[in-house]
């Protein structure tokens, strides 16, 4: 069970790889599906540089959502900001209820096309989770343990840094993990105000109604959610494992 | 040493602890015992000031607690509560080692007093040193938890219903151990239960508490003996009473000149035993010897039944 899983997900990446790398390769599987002579492969850019500049948006939207809502989420549940916490339940809801469509159009005439947009757009959409995981994550500590943490002469900030977030970190981790697979399939509209990524090839596809470009970009996008899903999944696995946990009691399971 | 002062806690209108005043003599060991909601934990957590008092206060050797920094008091103080509250992402050693390194204690010293520790309390260190406490017995947890409560030294030790989760048989062990290494260590120990059993073998004196108030403070025998309050002598279990009071004597005080037959029984065993071996025996009295095991008199049922009236 383990090992196929493992192998499966070794088969994906070389997939992956080689995919991005040498898209030529894979002619064959597209032709089947084009029309007119189109061409098969995408070749109006570097696959390989469209999956790098999508990666990163998404890596720097989702390490602002994780700092921020982190924090947040610490925040209102210190006893100073306690009565913060519906107030701020309310706009993590409302930038996930919030179409990044809509974000992304309201963005562009205040920060202009390109990057930007996406990210914020990205940014808005990825707080809920991590926001949510931060609060479940805090709150299932045992009142007991925080009561020995006290009684034996933590401060907050020890009490916080010690003992609250090691033991909440299995939980927000899956939080961040949620956050970047939404955000990985999320970040392909980012093409439509110009932002370099997996969508152009998408786009590229529905502008020019071929339908071997719509498969390429989906098929790079679900690899990579495959791949990062199982990574991150994995390191939730070690890091609750370090922290004593008994297999299988983090939030996660093996995918 | 511990000195209550008048403390007293009130939530709103209503009043949990009632002006309650006793002192812990240095080196012995209080219990409070009382019904549940009595203001037993209440109490206790005013000392290491988790709860702040509304009136009275607390001295420890003789200094107002008040005039320590909050923290600076609890590293001083060990402090066991029920279900021992064990950082589950920590191991043994860490989990030991919590106060030693709020403290700033350098590497070495930490590591030679959590093994100090582990072997203290029969816990190997090549074995146990490196688990999780989920990987733990209830008994082994709750060793953890007192030897954590001990590493950086305290004078005094807080515990609250720290037998409450084990079964009976580890119980007792628990508590003879305890016993033992309080002795060894000489600390302070003020412990809360609701288990009078507990409250009879620990205590070298007994808190009465009930809705607030402090009933009655006094050594055992007085308890049994002299209760303040037809609560106290209800709490105390009226049948109990003599088998109580023989437990808490032991043969020494209650030997006669003169031998008999029979398996002996040693010097330091409690009336009580002493009785149930007779009983078992079918015998009028038994011969005594001391720890080398050498003959000293003899115990004889009539003697232990005298030590086990109101008026002896
Ligand atoms: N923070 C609080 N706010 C209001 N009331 C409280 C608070 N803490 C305790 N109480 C009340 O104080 C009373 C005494 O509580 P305490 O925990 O001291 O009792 P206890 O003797 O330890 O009981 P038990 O044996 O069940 O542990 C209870 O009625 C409880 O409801
Ligand atoms: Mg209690």
């Amino acid at each position: 069970m383990r090992a196929q899983a493992v192998l499966l997900r070794a088969a994906a990446l070389l997939l992956l790889v080689a995919f991005v790398a040498r898209p030529q390769l894979f002619a064959f599987a597209f032709e089947p599906l084009t029309a007119n002579n189109a061409s098969a492969i995408y070749d109006q850019g570097s696959l390989l540089a469209l999956t790098l500049s999508h990666l990163r948006t998404v890596f720097l939207a989702t390490l602002a959502s994780s700092v921020l809502a982190v924090t947040l989420g610490v925040f209102v549940t210190r006893p100073f900001g306690q009565e913060f916490l519906p107030l701020s339940r309310s706009l993590v809801n409302i930038g996930q209820t919030f179409p990044p469509v809509a974000v992304l159009a309201i963005a562009v005439p205040l920060v202009g096309f390109g990057e930007k947009p996406t990210f914020i757009a990205l940014f808005l959409y990825g707080l809920l989770p991590i926001f949510e995981n931060t609060l479940t994550g805090l709150a299932d500590v045992e009142p007991q343990t925080l009561e020995a943490a006290k009684g034996m002469g933590m401060n907050a900030r020890q009490r916080l840094i010690q003992v609250e977030l090691p033991l909440a970190l299995p939980v927000i981790l899956a939080g961040i993990r949620l956050s970047v697979i939404i955000s990985l399939g999320t970040a392909t509209i980012g093409s439509t105000v110009a932002a370099k990524g997996l969508g152009e090839v998408i786009i590229a596809g529905l502008q020019s109604n071929n339908v071997a470009f719509i498969l390429q970009g989906g098929l790079v996008v679900a690899l990579l959610a495959v791949l990062i899903h199982g990574g991150l999944a994995a390191v939730e696995r070690a890091v609750a494992r370090r922290l004593g946990r008994p297999a299988g009691a983090a939030t996660s399971q093996p995918s | 040493m511990i000195d209550i002062e008048h403390l007293t806690k009130r939530y709103g209108a209503t009043t949990v602890v009632d002006d309650v005043s006793f002192r812990v003599e240095e080196g012995t060991v209080a219990v409070v015992v009382g019904t549940s909601g009595a203001g037993k934990s209440t109490l206790l957590r005013m000392i290491n000031r988790l709860v702040e008092p509304s009136a009275g206060r607390v001295l420890i050797d003789g200094k107002d607690t008040m005039t320590i920094p909050e923290d600076e008091l609890r590293h001083r103080i060990g402090y066991v509560i029920q279900g021992y509250g064990l950082f589950p992402h920590r191991t043994v050693a860490q989990n030991i080692a919590t106060v030693p390194r709020l403290l700033g204690w350098d590497r070495r010293r930490i590591a030679a007093r959590v093994e100090e520790l582990l072997d203290l309390f029969q816990l190997d260190a090549a074995e146990f040193a490196t688990k999780f406490p989920h990987q733990l017995s209830g008994g082994q947890q709750q060793r953890v938890g007192v030897a954590r409560a001990l590493a950086a030294k305290p004078a005094v030790l807080l515990m609250d219903e720290p037998f409450g989760a084990l079964d009976p048989v580890i119980r007792g062990k628990a508590q003879d151990d305890l016993r033992a290494i309080q002795k060894r260590l000489g600390t302070t120990i003020m412990l809360v239960t609701h288990d009078m059993n507990e409250a009879f073998h620990l205590g070298d004196r007994i808190a009465v508490m009930d809705r607030a108030r402090l009933l009655q403070y006094a050594s055992p025998a007085d308890i049994l003996t002299h209760p303040a309050e037809a609560f106290v002598e209800e709490l105390v279990g009226t049948t109990e009473r003599p088998f109580r009071l023989l437990s808490l004597t032991t043969v020494q005080d209650a030997l006669e000149p003169g031998s008999a037959e029979g398996q002996p029984v040693p010097l330091s065993a409690s009336l009580r035993d002493a009785l149930s071996q007779l009983i078992w025996l079918g015998r009028q009295a038994l011969p005594v010897t001391d720890s080398s095991g050498a003959p000293v008199g003899r115990i004889s049922v009539d003697r232990i039944l005298r030590h086990g009236r109101a008026d002896p």
